[in-house]
């Protein structure tokens, strides 16, 4: 995760959780973290100390349910959305969509407002 | 993809094991590792220079940084549902100095002055009115008054007792 990009993952990691299993349905760990590399062309890497901590929070929160499954010789953990949780995606999806969109007005605002000349204090 | 044996899984967790003290994490943290070391291996490098690139990324620190998030966000979430106001006051302060203990029994002990204040109150009213009429029934109000006085009396000095004997009972001792 590059240093200036974490800083705006770390609001929106719940987001993309949620996100990404309401369109998948049922994801273990590695396989989300892959999932928003390829997605994003490696531009947005989770770490797993970023990820783990989001998910298990989810799911105490209730929003997540886990079953555990014997895959290769090791436990895997798969996570998916609980009704409350599907319904929170949403409400999330929404939410910062309209935050984007606020977000890029506000951006593109910017060179409008460099155009008018530099305001001139009279002095007296 | 190339899957990991088991001697090589073992290995996996004994490193997890050796940095993580909390098992369900260290056991959930395995298929993550297990699962990067596999990508490398599928891109061609052994298993031994796999592990040693995934050890890169996840260094001790970061596991560690890891339990420590746990802890904040999720163990004290839970404490936090069952704690009272006394236990988030006394957090880090000493509770065996004594200030803790007070304000757990204040509730009873509160209850029980108020029992026994009331029927210390409904006793001396009935003796009162004995004294003045000369007459003594148990069936009159005044009767009535000294029984009820006499019942709240011992439970709330039983009560009283019993608590002080139970916590001297759990209490450790000191010297």
């Amino acid at each position: 995760m590059e240093p200036s990009s974490s800083e705006f993952l770390r609001g929106t990691l719940k987001t993309i959780v949620l996100k990404l299993l309401a369109e998948q349905g049922r994801m273990y760990g590695y396989e989300i973290t892959q999932s928003v590399k390829e997605r994003t062309q490696g531009e947005i890497v989770l770490t797993f100390g970023a990820l783990y901590p989001v998910l298990h929070k989810l799911e105490q929160d209730g929003l997540l349910i886990t079953e555990s499954e014997e895959a290769d010789g090791r436990l895997r953990k798969y996570y998916s959305l609980t009704p409350q949780g599907s319904q929170t995606a949403i409400q999330k999806v929404s939410e910062f969509e309209r935050f984007v969109e606020a977000m890029r007005t506000l951006l593109h605002l910017q060179p409008t407002l460099s155009v008018h000349p530099p305001v001139s204090y009279p002095t007296t | 993809m190339k899957a990991l044996d088991r001697q090589q899984i073992g290995i996996l967790y004994d490193y997890l094991v050796r940095n993580c003290s909390d098992t369900r994490l260290a056991r959930e943290l395995l298929d993550h590792l297990a699962c990067e070391v596999e990508h490398y291996m599928w891109i061609g490098l052994p298993f031994d220079k796999a592990f040693e690139k995934v050890q890169l990324d996840v260094d001790t620190q970061a596991i560690r940084q890891l339990q420590q998030t746990y802890h904040h966000e999720l163990a004290d979430a839970d404490q936090l549902q069952t704690a009272t106001l006394d236990d988030i006051v006394f957090e880090n302060r000493n509770k065996a100095y004594g200030a803790y203990d007070l304000r757990q029994s204040y509730t009873i002990a509160m209850r029980n002055a108020l029992i026994l204040t009331i029927g210390l109150f409904l006793m001396l009213m009935a003796l009162l009115v004995a004294m003045k009429e000369r007459t003594w029934s148990y069936t009159s109000l005044s009767g009535i008054m000294w029984l009820v006085g006499l019942c709240a009396t011992t439970f709330a000095g039983g009560n009283w007792y019993w608590q002080n004997i139970r916590q001297k009972l759990l209490t450790p001792e000191q010297y």
